[in-house]
C-alpha cells in the first residue's frame, strides 16, 4: 500500500530559527494521523509547509506521489489537499450555506450543485438548521463546524485538521470525534493536531510527536503513551 | 557641477522639511496603525495659520512656530479624541476613508473662508539667498532646515528620553503589552496625534513663506509624506527622516535634470518600487 | 411570463416582487423625457446615471472583492481620454471609440493589478493612489499627445448612425439620457449577475478571508484581476460617456484624486457590497451637490426666512454655499463611518429589522 503524503526530511527556517528540521514521515491511505508537540513545537508551521502556505526551506512533501513544493494553497486544495484553520476563519458576512457552498465551488461551476453538496455537507456536521445564518454570528462550536463542513465540500482526499477541539466543552469535543471517525469511514485520510490526548489517543492510528521542531517519536498511541522520551519531553510536563 | 551641487543642497534642505511631514504622520502610523489622509491638510491649516499671523498680528513666520506647535497639537489632540478614537478597531480602509472625510470638512471649510485663491506670505527674505563657497542657498530654505533640525533633534531626545516618550514607543511596539503594562494607551494615542499634527503644521509654517497658500495644497504633501514614509518604513522615525531627504533630493535633482513637470512622475515611481521590492522599507521591519 | 419570472428568480435568487418592481421603475425612466423636457431635469437623471454606472462598478472590484482601489480615476480618465482623442483628432465616432477606450484600459488595468494586488490593506490603497497620480502627472506633461494641462474640448459629435439612418444627431440631452439609462442597467444587470454567479461567491470570499479563500482553491491573483476588468472596463465607459457629454477633459477633471475619493463616497454612503448601495449614494449625492452648486439650498434658507438675503449670512451664503459641495461630502462621509458603516442603506435595513423586533 503506497503512501499518500510522505513528508522527506522537511526543515522550515524563519529567519535564523527553526521551525521545522528534519521532520519525515508517511502517511497512508485512510489512516488518521495524530500530530501532537508542545506550543511552538511547529506543529502549524508544518501545516503551513504541507498545504502551501509557505514553502519548505528544505526537504519536499509528495502527495500521491506528486511533489507539492511551492505549489500554492489553491492548487493544494484542487489535488483533494484541504486543511483547516486552528483559529478559525468563518467568511463572516456570508451565510453558513455560502460559507460552505463556496467550499463546493472547488469542485462544480454550477451553483445549483454547490447548494447541494453544501447542504449535505451541512447535514453532515448537523447544522444545516443554520444555513441562513450569518457565519460571524455563529458560537464558537459552530464555527469549529462550519469549518469542518466547508473543507469537506472541497471533496478533499486527505484533510489536515488544526485543533478543531480547541475552547469547545467536552460535549461539543465528542461530537467532532464522531465526526472524524464518520469522515474517516467515508475513507478520507486525516491529519489532526490536537491537544486533548485523551482524544488523539481515542482517533489516531498512528501518532507522530513534534518537540521544538523536531521530530521527537511516531508510533502508534500504545507506543507513544509508553514512550520515555515523549513522557520526558512533552507528557511530563502536563502529568 | 555646482548646478548638480547647488540642486543637491537645496534637495536635502526642503528634504529637512520633508522628513518633519514624514515623521508626523509615521508617529502616528506606529502608535495608532492609522494611515492618516488629512496630515497634508492639517499642515495646509499651519500654512493659513502662519499666514493669519503674519498679516493680521504681523507675527515672522518662523517665529509662529511657537504658537502653531501648541495650537496644532491640541487641534490633533482633538481630532483623536472625538473621531479616530472610535474607529481604532474598525477596518483599515474605513479608518482611511474617515481621515479622507475630515481632511475635505478642512479644506472645503478653509475654501469658504478664504477662497480657491492663492495667497503669499511675502517676507524681506523670501526671496534673498546667502552664497556660501560659491553656492547660494535660498535663505529661507536654510533658516527652515535649522529649525526642522532643532525640532528633530528635540523629539529624538523627547521619545528616547523621557518617560512619555518611552511609553509611546512602547505603544507603538505592542499596544497590548503596552495596556497590560499599565501604559495608558488612549492618551498616549491623544499624545500622537497631537504630535503628528503638530509637525505637519510646523511644516506648513516653514514652507510658507516660499510656497502658494491655497486650501487644496494638502493632498499634494499627503501623497508626498506617504512616499517619504513608506520608503523609510512606516512606523520608523530615522526612516521618516530618511525618507524625506531622500524625497528632497530627487525631487530637486529631477526637477534641474528632467523637467519640474515630471518631478512628481518620479517620485511617485520611486515609491511603487518601493511598495514592490522593499515593502518594509528602508528602516522597516516586515508589515505583512 | 410567470414561468420566465419563477424561472429567474429560482436560478438567481431575486424575488418576482423585485423583478416586478424593476420593470415599473424602468417603465418610468424610459418614458420620463416624453414628459419632462426641462433640459435641468434631464442633466441631473444623467448625472444620477454616470454616478450610478461608476459606483456599481467600483463596487465589483471594492466593495464584493474587498479591494478599495482609490485609484479608479486611472480607468475613468484613460476611457475619457482615449474616446476623445480618437474623436477629436482621429474623427473617430465616440461609440466605436469607447470600446477602444476600454480596451486600453484592460491593458491597464492588467499592469496596476500586477502591481497592486501583490500588496494588502493600506499598502493597497496607497498603491492604487500613487499608480492614477502617475497616470495623472503623465496626461498632464504628455502635452504634444494629451493637450496637457488645457485638456481637449470637443468640436463636435457625430451623429449616430446605424447603416445610412441617422439615429440621433446629439443636439439634445434626450440621446444622452438614453444612453445613460441603457449604461447605467446594463452595469446593475453585470452586478446582478456576477453576485449570483460563482464568481460573486469567489469575490465575497476573498473580500471575506484571502488566505481562507486561498486555501478552499481559489486562485486569488486570477479572481482580483477578473474583478478589477469588470470593475475597469465599466469604469471607463462610464469615462467616455462623462467625456462626450460634457464635451471637456482635462487631467483635474477626469484623472485626479477627487474623482476616485467620490467614486468611493457613492459606495459608502448607499452601502458597499450591495446592489442598490450606489443607486442610493447617487440619490443621496447627485441631488445634494446639484442642489448646492445651483445655490438651491441658499434660496430654500432665505424662503423658509432663516435668514434674510441682504444680513450679513446671507450673503455668505450666497457666495459661498456654492462652493460648499465638497464639505457636504466630507461631512457625510465622516458621519456615515461613524455611525453608519453600512451605509444608507444598511442603516435603513437595521431601523426596519429593529422595529419588526420590537413589534414580535
Amino acid at each position: 500500500m503506497g503512501a499518500i503524503l510522505e513528508i522527506k526530511h522537511v526543515s522550515k527556517f524563519f529567519g535564523g530559527l527553526a521551525a521545522n528540521s528534519d521532520v519525515s514521515f508517511d502517511m497512508t491511505e485512510g489512516m488518521i494521523m495524530g500530530l501532537i508537540g508542545p506550543n511552538g513545537a511547529g506543529k502549524t508551521t508544518l501545516f503551513n509547509c504541507i498545504t502551501g502556505y509557505y514553502p519548505p526551506s528544505r526537504g519536499e512533501v509528495l502527495f500521491k506521489g506528486m511533489k507539492m513544493n511551492g505549489l500554492e494553497p489553491n492548487k493544494v486544495c484542487k489535488l483533494g489537499m484541504a486543511r483547516t484553520w486552528q483559529k478559525v476563519r468563518p467568511l463572516a458576512k456570508m451565510s453558513v450555506l455560502d460559507n460552505v457552498m463556496v467550499g463546493a465551488l472547488c469542485r462544480t461551476n454550477s451553483l445549483k450543485v454547490a447548494r447541494d453538496i453544501a447542504m449535505e455537507q451541512l447535514k453532515v456536521v448537523r447544522m444545516d438548521k443554520k444555513a441562513d445564518f450569518l457565519a460571524g454570528g455563529l458560537p464558537i462550536g459552530e464555527r469549529k463546524k462550519l469549518e469542518v463542513a466547508r473543507v469537506l465540500a472541497t471533496k478533499p482526499v486527505l484533510l489536515l485538521l488544526d485543533e478543531v477541539m480547541g475552547g469547545l466543552n467536552p460535549a461539543e469535543s465528542e461530537e467532532i470525534i464522531q465526526l472524524i471517525l464518520e469522515i474517516k469511514k467515508a475513507g478520507v485520510t486525516q491529519m489532526v493536531i490536537e491537544h486533548d490526548m485523551k482524544a488523539i489517543m481515542r482517533i489516531s492510528d498512528r501518532i507522530v510527536v513534534l518537540n521544538s521542531g523536531e521530530k521527537l517519536a511516531e508510533g502508534n498511541p500504545q507506543e507513544i503513551v509508553t514512550n520515555q522520551a515523549v513522557i520526558d519531553a512533552y507528557l511530563g510536563s502536563e502529568h | 557641477m555646482t548646478v548638480l551641487l547647488q540642486s543637491l543642497i537645496s534637495g536635502i534642505l526642503i528634504g529637512g522639511v520633508y522628513a518633519l511631514i514624514g515623521i508626523g504622520l509615521t508617529i502616528i502610523f506606529g502608535v495608532m496603525r492609522v494611515i492618516n489622509f488629512a496630515h497634508g491638510d492639517i499642515l495646509m491649516l499651519g500654512m493659513y495659520l502662519t499666514y493669519n499671523l503674519f498679516t493680521k498680528l504681523g507675527i515672522d513666520p518662523y517665529v509662529s512656530v511657537l504658537i502653531c506647535i501648541p495650537v496644532m497639537f491640541i487641534y490633533g489632540g482633538l481630532l483623536q479624541k472625538i473621531f479616530i478614537n472610535r474607529m481604532l478597531g474598525a477596518l483599515p480602509q474605513n479608518q482611511i476613508l474617515l481621515t479622507i472625510g475630515l481632511g475635505l470638512i478642512m479644506s472645503n471649510t478653509m475654501m469658504l473662508i478664504y477662497t480657491s485663491d492663492y495667497k503669499i506670505l511675502t517676507t524681506s527674505y523670501s526671496s534673498s539667498s546667502v552664497n556660501v563657497a560659491g553656492i547660494s542657498v535660498s535663505e529661507p530654505l536654510a533658516i527652515s532646515f535649522l529649525i526642522t533640525a532643532a525640532i528633530t533633534t528635540a523629539l529624538y531626545w523627547f521619545l528616547m528620553k523621557t518617560d512619555t516618550g518611552q511609553a509611546i514607543r512602547a505603544t507603538a511596539q505592542d499596544r497590548e503589552a503596552a495596556q497590560l503594562m499599565g501604559i495608558n494607551v488612549k492618551w498616549m494615542s491623544i499624545l500622537a496625534f497631537g504630535m503628528g499634527s503638530a509637525l505637519a503644521a510646523t511644516a506648513g509654517a516653514l514652507i510658507s513663506p516660499t510656497y502658494y497658500i491655497f486650501p487644496q495644497v494638502g493632498s499634494t504633501f499627503t501623497l508626498k509624506a506617504f512616499v517619504i514614509t513608506v520608503l523609510g518604513g512606516m512606523g520608523s522615525i530615522v526612516g521618516a527622516t530618511l525618507g524625506g531627504i531622500i524625497i528632497g533630493v530627487a525631487e530637486s535633482v529631477g526637477a534641474v535634470y528632467i523637467s519640474s513637470g515630471w518631478k512628481d512622475v518620479i517620485v511617485f515611481v520611486l515609491f511603487i518600487l518601493v511598495l514592490l521590492f522593499k515593502p518594509a522599507g528602508l528602516m522597516g521591519k516586515s508589515r505583512m | 411570463m410567470r414561468t420566465l419570472l419563477k424561472k429567474l428568480s429560482d436560478n438567481r435568487g431575486i424575488s418576482p416582487v423585485t423583478i416586478c418592481l424593476w420593470i415599473v421603475v424602468l417603465a418610468g425612466l424610459a418614458v420620463f423625457p416624453k414628459f419632462v423636457d426641462s433640459p435641468y431635469a434631464l442633466h441631473i437623471m444623467i448625472l444620477l446615471f454616470l454616478s450610478t454606472i461608476m459606483g456599481e462598478s467600483w463596487n465589483i472590484l471594492g466593495g464584493y472583492t474587498g479591494q478599495y482601489s482609490v485609484g479608479h480615476a486611472a480607468y475613468f480618465g484613460v476611457g475619457a481620454y482615449t474616446t476623445m482623442m480618437l474623436m477629436q483628432y482621429k474623427q473617430i465616432p465616440p461609440w466605436y471609440g469607447m470600446w477602444v477606450g476600454a480596451a486600453v484600459v484592460v491593458v491597464v488595468a492588467l499592469v496596476i493589478g500586477s502591481i497592486c494586488f501583490r500588496l494588502r490593506g493600506p499598502y493597497f490603497v496607497l498603491a492604487s493612489i500613487a499608480v492614477a497620480e502617475i497616470l495623472r502627472l503623465v496626461a498632464m506633461n504628455l502635452k504634444d499627445f494629451t493637450n496637457g494641462a488645457e485638456g481637449i474640448l470637443a468640436t463636435e459629435i457625430p451623429p449616430f448612425k446605424i447603416g445610412e439612418t441617422v439615429v440621433t444627431d446629439f443636439l439634445s440631452k434626450v440621446p444622452f439620457y438614453y444612453i445613460g439609462l441603457v449604461f447605467a442597467v446594463v452595469t446593475i444587470i453585470v452586478t446582478v449577475l456576477v453576485q449570483h454567479s460563482k464568481l460573486g461567491y469567489y469575490f465575497q470570499a476573498i473580500r471575506e478571508d484571502q488566505d481562507a479563500a486561498h486555501s478552499l482553491g481559489i486562485n486569488l491573483a486570477f479572481h482580483k484581476n477578473v474583478a478589477l476588468l469588470f470593475s475597469a472596463v465599466l469604469t471607463s465607459m462610464a469615462g467616455s460617456f462623462y467625456a462626450i457629454y460634457i464635451g471637456f477633459i482635462d487631467p483635474p477633471t477626469v484623472l485626479a484624486l477627487d474623482i476616485s475619493v467620490q467614486i468611493v463616497l457613492i459606495c459608502i454612503i448607499g452601502g458597499i457590497g450591495t446592489i442598490y448601495g450606489p443607486v442610493v449614494g447617487s440619490l443621496v449625492l447627485v441631488p445634494l451637490s446639484e442642489a448646492l452648486r445651483s445655490n438651491l439650498i441658499a434660496q430654500g434658507i432665505f424662503k423658509l426666512g432663516l435668514a434674510s438675503e441682504e444680513s450679513a449670512v446671507g450673503i455668505f451664503l450666497k457666495e459661498h454655499l456654492a462652493h460648499a459641495h465638497a464639505l457636504i461630502y466630507g461631512i457625510l462621509v465622516v458621519v456615515v463611518i461613524l455611525f453608519m458603516p453600512d451605509g444608507v442603506l444598511g442603516f435603513v435595513k437595521k431601523l426596519f429589522t429593529a422595529r419588526k423586533r420590537e413589534n414580535a
